[in-house]
This record gives structure tokens, sequence and C-alpha cells, in this order.
């Protein structure tokens, strides 16, 4: 379970979340709706402790990690996935080895299981037979779902997406949206999306919150969304 | 006034979190957080790349030390003498600080570059989301690999640049060569070797360093890693060419 209280964030005097607080029950989907820059990644990086606060405070099954030093926040992280809304691959490596990554560093797997994890996910992306070209080598969406299997890999218990879908066409979306909601819901995985992909969002959501001007604006289920008098609501599903 | 404050405050905030980097760094060093198969492919990276450039400029000035010093001596008909003057300059002085300051441009300059490409491409960010300390798994191989290949160069450095020497003083001043070489061997003491070799580990810290540093927090996009990869090298030479005075000053009113 994630609880966010009056989180507060500004770059440079400028602020970007304005008292944001919400909750993410344990095993939901919650897709963060939002125009583009409206703070949503800023936000699912506040979640994971990548960026501190100004003031507010965010709990991961009620351990404020606001307060916890960098060591004691790469310790938990370890429990959690995080895709990138660039991917953020390392290009160093080919596409098995940044797979492989987080199970080499965080599991006893030998080899040969290790091989076996990666190549099934890679079937379940749809990415047969690109192991080993290198992340230059991609084309952006590839690099997305490449990123998307790194951050899944260990089966962690808590998801965060930066935008799976943007950048792949329509078809690719649906399938990474489904196979994002079949991960999460078979897994049990409580997920924050960060997403301005309406209809997948609507698909997979459990909850939708939407974003704007650093504040949430509207919050509930997919079904309430669709039929909200807020006026960004409306805007925004149109 | 104002400006200046400002300037100056900056300055120190900069040093405060140098310093605190190089904390970090030592920390996972003392705890024995060392990724060696990382390391050993660093030492590879940086030597290999390197080595090929220091060998043509020692060996440059191996040879123009001995020029001017054939040309120099011979008027006092003192010729013999080249080959001391070629082993002191280059073992004292010379073979540490060039070794130095060619390294900072190359290797330095690949550690900062690739390490700023990977802050704004989100890499190291990605590293901390993955759990995996970004100290540790990409800063400490780097400086190490630093610690063990200057000094590995610098004595390349210099036996090339005495053997650059001794062809000119066999081929042009028409020396003996078994005597060159004897002459070089009882010329080189053990404090002419050390005192200058032992400056090379320092200077590596300093590289290694300052170069990691500026990678780590390099920010704004390409730019960004133009401006802090050339700040890298800025920095390391004139911390090379600083600190090679106050240690020679030190080592020289010590050791002698
Ligand atoms: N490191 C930073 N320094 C300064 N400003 C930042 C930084 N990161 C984000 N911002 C600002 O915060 C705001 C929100 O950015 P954010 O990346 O969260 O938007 P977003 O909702 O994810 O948009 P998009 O859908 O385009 O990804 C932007 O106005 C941006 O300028
Ligand atoms: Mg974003």
């Amino acid at each position: 379970m994630i609880e966010v209280h009056h989180l507060y964030k500004s770059f440079n005097g400028q602020g970007v979340l304005e008292d944001v607080s919400l909750q993410v029950k344990k095993g939901e989907i919650l897709v963060i709706l939002g125009e583009s820059g409206s703070g949503k990644s800023v936000f699912l990086k506040h979640l994971i402790g990548l960026l501190r606060p100004d003031s507010g405070s965010v709990s991961i099954n009620s351990w404020d990690i606001t307060r916890m030093t960098e060591q004691e926040l790469l310790r938990i992280r370890k429990d959690m996935g995080y895709l990138f809304q660039e991917g953020a691959l390392y290009d160093f490596m080919n596409v098995f080895e940044n797979i492989a990554f987080p199970l080499r560093e965080h599991t006893a797997f030998d080899a040969e299981t290790i091989r076996m994890k990666v190549y099934n996910i890679l079937k379940l992306i749809g990415l047969e037979g690109v192991e080993q070209k290198y992340p230059a080598e991609l084309s952006g969406g590839m690099r997305k779902r490449v990123a998307l299997a790194r951050a899944i890999i260990l089966d962690s218990k808590i998801l965060f997406c930066d935008e799976p879908t943007s950048g792949l066409d329509p078809l690719r979306s649906r399938n990474i949206s489904d196979l994002l909601h079949e991960v999460a819901k078979k897994l049990h995985c409580t997920t924050v999306v960060a997403s301005h992909d309406i209809q997948n969002s609507l698909r997979i959501a459990d909850r939708l919150a939407l974003l704007q001007s650093g504040r949430i604006v509207a919050f509930g289920t997919p079904s309430e969304f669709k039929i909200s008098s807020n006026m960004f609501v409306k805007e925004f599903i149109i | 006034m104002r400006l200046l404050l400002d300037l100056g405050w900056h300055w120190v905030a900069w040093s405060g979190r140098a310093v605190c980097f190089l904390w970090d760094v030592l920390a996972c060093v003392v705890r024995g957080r060392i990724r060696w198969a990382e390391t050993f492919r660093q030492i590879y990276e940086q030597g290999v790349h390197s080595v090929a450039i220091i060998v043509l400029t020692s060996f440059a000035s191996g040879v123009v030390l001995a020029l001017q010093g054939y040309m120099a001596m011979s008027r006092f008909g003192a010729k013999e003498y080249i080959s001391h003057l070629v082993g002191l300059s280059l073992v004292r002085e010379l073979g540490p600080v060039f070794t130095a300051l060619i390294f900072s441009g190359k290797a330095g300059a690949r550690i900062t570059a690739e390490l700023g490409a990977m802050s704004v491409n989100d890499q190291v960010l990605a590293t901390r989301a993955l759990g995996v300390d970004p100290i540790e798994y990409l800063i400490v191989p780097r400086m190490i690999a630093c610690f063990l290949v200057l000094p590995i160069l610098t004595i390349i450095a210099e036996f090339v640049g005495i053997t650059g020497g001794y062809g000119v003083g066999v081929l042009e001043a028409g020396i003996p060569g078994a005597f060159y070489i004897n002459q070089t061997i009882r010329a080189i003491g053990y404090v002419d070797f050390w005192g200058g070799f032992a400056k090379v580990f320092f200077f590596a810290i300093i590289i290694g360093w300052i170069c990691c540093y500026q990678g780590y927090s390099t920010s704004g996009g390409s730019l960004g890693v133009g401006k802090y990869t050339t700040k890298a090298v800025a920095f390391s030479y004139i911390f090379i060419i600083l600190s090679n005075t106050l240690l020679t000053k030190i080592i020289l009113t010590w050791w002698g």
C-alpha cells in the first residue's frame, strides 16, 4: 500500500507538485493521467525516492521513504520495478544483459535459469531475436519494451511505469497494456502508471487520477471517470 | 561584491559536494564493495586506449631532451652526461607529469563523457531505481582503474623515453651503447625514482576524482556533457600542475 500526503515539489521556484495526496491500495492498478508537463514523471520519481519532496511524505507499506537514507532506499528498491519514460537502458550492454541485470544483481539464479527467464520475457513483449542488439540499434518503441521487461523481470510486488505505451503503435499499445494488466493481476502487484493514453488507461486501471497543474483534480474508477462532470476530465477524455 | 560572494559560496558548495563524493567512494572501497570484473574492464579500456599516445609522446620527449642535451653539453665536452640529463629529468619530473597530463586528456575525458552521457540519459538514475549503488557500480571501478593504470603507464613512459634518449646518444652523439646504459642505471638513484613515482599515485587520485565527479554531476543534455568534460580536463590539468609544484617542493625538502 502506498500513501502520499501533501506532497510539494518545486524546481527553481517553480511549483510542479502542489499538495498531492492519494492512496494506492495493495494489488491495485492506479493510472495517473495528465497532459504533458503536468508533473507525472516527477510524481513517480517521488514514489521510489529518486526525488525528495520539499514537504509532504510518501509511505510504502507504512514506511516513510522520504526519511530514508539512500542506502536504505537502495535496499527497498530491490523489490520494486521502475520503467523510465525514456527507457534509460544501459547503452554499454546489449538487450540480453540489460534485462538480465536485475536478476544478476539481486538473485542467485544460475546462468541457465537467467537465460530462460530473459528469453521468456522477450517472447512476452514480442521481441525475440534482438537479444544481441545494443539499445542504440533499436527503435524507440523497442527500447521502451526492453525497459519494461527489465522493470518486471524480478516479479516485484510494486511496479511504477512512466508512459509504458508512448511511442508504440495502437496495436502494440494495447498489447503492452494488456501485458501490464496481466502481470500486475497475476502477481497481485501494486502498480502506478503514468500515461496520457486514455483508452488503454480506462481499460486496465482499477482507479485513475488526473493531475492538473500540480494537483489531483479528479480521482475515481474508470466508470466514474467516464461520467464525470469535471471540466478537465471531460476535456481530457474527449 | 554580491557576485563575488555568490561565486565564493558556489565554490564552497561545489568543493563540499566533491569531498562528500570522494568520501562515499572511499567508504565503498573500505567496505570491500569492489566489483573486480568491472574494474578489470575499465583497466583494459583506460590502459589500452592511452598507451599508444603515451609511448609516442614520451619517446619524442626522450629524443628531444637528448638532442638539446647533446647541443648544450658538447660545448663543455661533457656529452657523456646526456644519459644523466635524460634519465633524471624523465624519472624525477617529466615522466610522471607528462603521463598524468596526457592520461587526463585521454582516459579522464573518456570517463567524464561516458558518465556524463549516462547521467543525462537517466542511466545513473536507473541504476539507483534498480537498487544498485551507482557509486559502487559505476564510479569505484573507474577510480580504482585510474589508480592502477597511471603508475603502469608512467613506468612505460619513462622506459620508452630513456630508450629514445639512448637512440640519440648512440646514433647521434656516438656514445657506446653499453656505456650509456650503465651511466643511466648509475645516475638514477632510489630517491630519484621514488621521488618522482610517489607523485603519480597522487595524480591518479586527482584525475579519477575530478573526472568521475564531473561526469557524475553532469546535467543539461549533450551540451552539458561537452561542458562538464572540458571542465574535467581543465581542472585535472590545473590541479596536476599546482599539486606537482607543491609535491616537488615537499619531496625535495624532505628527501633531497
Ligand atoms: N530536474 C528538473 N529540473 C527542473 N525542472 C524540472 C525537472 N524535472 C521536471 N521539471 C519540470 O517539471 C514539470 C513536470 O515535468 P514532468 O516530467 O513530470 O512532466 P510529465 O507530466 O511527465 O510530462 P510528459 O507527459 O511530457 O512526460 C515540467 O514543467 C518540467 O519543466
Ligand atoms: Mg513524463
